[in-house]
């Protein structure tokens, strides 16, 4: 739930990337961290890993400020994919304003992904808060990989879904993070705006939104 | 701080004693004096965690080196604060933990009162059950009975009724006869003694048989088993019967003392009505020895007629009278009662919206109270 505080016209909003174990969600933020430069960028904190793995979550908080004077933060956070975290997991992803699912191409994986996604589903329904309506964007990463399954099979399959299209990503080599990213943005603008009447109060539409908070370094690949 | 992921302010992050130190460290390190501020002062240098200003850096010290000791701050603080956010996050999720054990135990405590709850009305719903099944076996065992006692006793009666006939008339006759041959024989002291004698013996067989017969009669009315329906009855006349029965099958004299008063008729079953009545007097019989007394008292108050049979025999002790009236119960040595007889009286008194009261004391005696309530007394 975004928190809006009208005595500093500032407005906090969280996104969360959620996926199985190893699916790439830390080197996603991380990239981010590099690639992204957008108004303001905090510092990129990993709380603790252990052989990499994410135990508590990874933070990054970015923000911009709009002429009309709207402070708008954003921290994107990580979970800890592996499954005895679940505890860890639900409190990450209690409030959030929008969820970054990253899944894992590789065909052996396909089955943690599911099991990641049914337990996205439930932690949701556990927090009071529904997987239809909140904006969602479902990343499938490591496209680098022989074994990843073929992207026709993949939207095929996502196709009748409300998730569809999905986002695809090498998070390793900074593609599609930005991308994912920005799809993410544009899907949480429309449920903001009609909340906070970006336009309308803060002169922030969602062309603006989406270009200020996610500016590039350079792109990686136009 | 209130979630972890909530802003954290400098004092959240750091004590007073703890900015105090830093502060003395880096002014030493700078070479003038630094300190940590909350509030912003002129010539101070923001700190900024997260986007968010949180501290100022306050310093005689040149621009650059209160520069280069703010991020060194801010350096320092970024540490504190991921110790800090684990450690509240851990905290976080192991209240949530915790409340979600203390949820759940709740709702295994609340399930497992549900099952025992359930259980028990399954308990008392058993017992009901074997109840009902035991009432009903007493009242098919009880009819069963009756139905073949009557068929014996209608069957005897009707065996003995001719017989009984011609031997009144033929003792009658014979007396005749008799009267016959003492005019015939000739007087004389010894053969007046013998007629006389004679006389004597068949006017005892003759009251014999009518006693008989007045058995048969009360075995007629006991055995009235086909009766289906209610039909006025008359209760004095019933126990009456009852008592003589009583005193037929007895082996001893047994003291009878009757006080009716004038009842009016009572609709009900005369055979089940009579089997009550006996079977109250049977156990005051039980309870007597050879000086004992049985009353037999009726009357009539308002709309409720008492029937009180009364003895002065041993009593009832009082753990015996709680269950005096289960069916199968019994005190008496096995063999000599089913047990059924005060339970049998009490189903039909209950059959004709009666009840019976008991009241009993060791070595005084019992008093039994049939209380029939007439709906149509004027
Ligand atoms: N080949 C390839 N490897 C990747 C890619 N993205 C991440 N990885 C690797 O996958 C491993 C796990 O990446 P992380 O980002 O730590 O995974 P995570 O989702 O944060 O894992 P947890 O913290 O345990 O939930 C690392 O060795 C990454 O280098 C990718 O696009 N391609
Ligand atoms: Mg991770």
């Amino acid at each position: 739930m975004a928190e809006y505080l009208d005595s500093e016209r500032k407005l906090n909003l969280k996104v969360v990337y959620y996926g199985p174990a190893l699916s790439g969600k830390t080197t996603n933020l991380m990239q981010l961290h590099t690639l992204l430069n957008p108004q303001r960028k905090g510092e990129l904190m990993v709380l603790e890993t252990r052989d990499d793995r994410t135990l508590f979550f990874d933070m990054l908080p970015i923000g911009l400020r709009s002429q009309e004077g709207l402070d708008l933060r954003l921290k994107l956070y990580t979970v800890p994919g592996q499954v005895q975290h679940d505890s860890t997991r639900k409190a990450v992803l209690s409030r959030a304003d929008g969820v970054i699912f990253v899944a894992d191409s590789q065909l052996s994986q396909q089955d943690n992904n599911a099991t990641a996604f049914d337990n996205l589903a439930d932690n949701l329904q556990k927090l009071g808060m529904d997987i239809e309506s909140l904006p969602l964007v479902v990343q499938f990463n490591k496209r680098d990989l022989p074994d990843a399954i073929d992207e026709a099979t993949l939207q095929a399959r996502w196709a009748q879904t409300p998730w569809s299209p999905l986002s695809l990503a090498s998070a390793l080599n900074g593609e599609g993070v930005v991308e994912s990213f920005r799809q993410l943005l544009r899907r949480l603008y429309p449920v903001l705006d009609r909340e906070y009447q970006l336009a309308g109060r803060h002169g922030i539409d969602a062309e603006a939104f989406v270009r200020q908070l996610s500016a590039a370094h350079e792109a990686p690949h136009a | 701080m209130r979630s972890f992921e909530d802003d954290p302010r400098l004092a959240d992050l750091l004590s007073a004693d703890q900015q105090a130190r830093l502060g003395q460290l880096i002014g030493a390190l700078g070479g003038g004096r630094v300190s940590l501020e909350e509030q912003h002062q002129a010539g101070a240098e923001p700190l900024e965690f997260n986007l968010e200003t949180i501290g100022w850096l306050q310093g005689e010290l040149p621009a650059e080196r209160l520069d280069a000791a703010a991020r060194l701050v801010e350096f320092v603080l970024l540490f504190v604060a991921k110790y800090r956010l684990a450690a509240n996050l851990h905290n976080d999720t192991t209240e949530a933990s915790f409340a979600e054990l203390q949820r759940q135990h709740a709702a295994l405590q609340a399930s497992e009162a549900r099952y025992k709850a359930l259980s028990e009305q399954l308990q008392e719903r058993v017992e009901d059950q074997v109840k009902v099944i035991e009432q009903a076996q007493q009242q098919l065992y009880e009819t069963a009975r009756l139905r073949a006692v009557g068929q014996l006793a209608a069957g005897v009666a009707h065996e003995i009724n001719n017989p009984i006939g011609f031997i009144t008339s033929n003792l009658r006759v014979a007396g005749d006869y008799l009267d016959e041959l003492a005019e015939k024989v000739p007087g004389g002291h010894s053969a007046s003694l013998l007629l006389d004698d004679f006389r004597a013996l068949l006017r005892e067989s003759l009251s014999g048989t009518q006693r008989i017969a007045r058995i048969v009669a009360d075995l007629k009315t006991f055995s009235n088993i086909d009766q289906a329906d209610f039909i006025p009855c008359d209760l004095n006349a019933l126990l009456t019967t009852s008592c003589h029965l009583l005193q037929a099958e007895s082996q001893q004299a047994i003291d009878v003392r009757l006080d009716l008063a004038p009842l009016p008729k009572l609709a009900g079953y005369p055979a089940k009505l009579s089997q009550a009545f006996f079977n109250v007097l049977d156990n005051a019989a039980k309870a007597i020895d050879a000086e004992g007394v049985i009353r037999v008292g009726s009357r009539l108050a308002e709309d409720v007629i008492e029937v009180i049979i009364e003895d002065n025999g041993t009593g009832i002790p009082p753990d015996v009278q709680e269950r005096i009236f289960d069916p199968f119960f019994t005190t008496r040595a096995v063999g000599s009662g089913t047990g059924l007889g005060l339970s049998v009286a009490r189903d039909i008194m209950r059959a004709h919206r009666g009840e019976i009261l008991l009241d009993s004391q060791v070595g005084a005696g019992t008093r039994v109270t049939l209380r029939f309530t007439c709906p149509n007394t004027p």
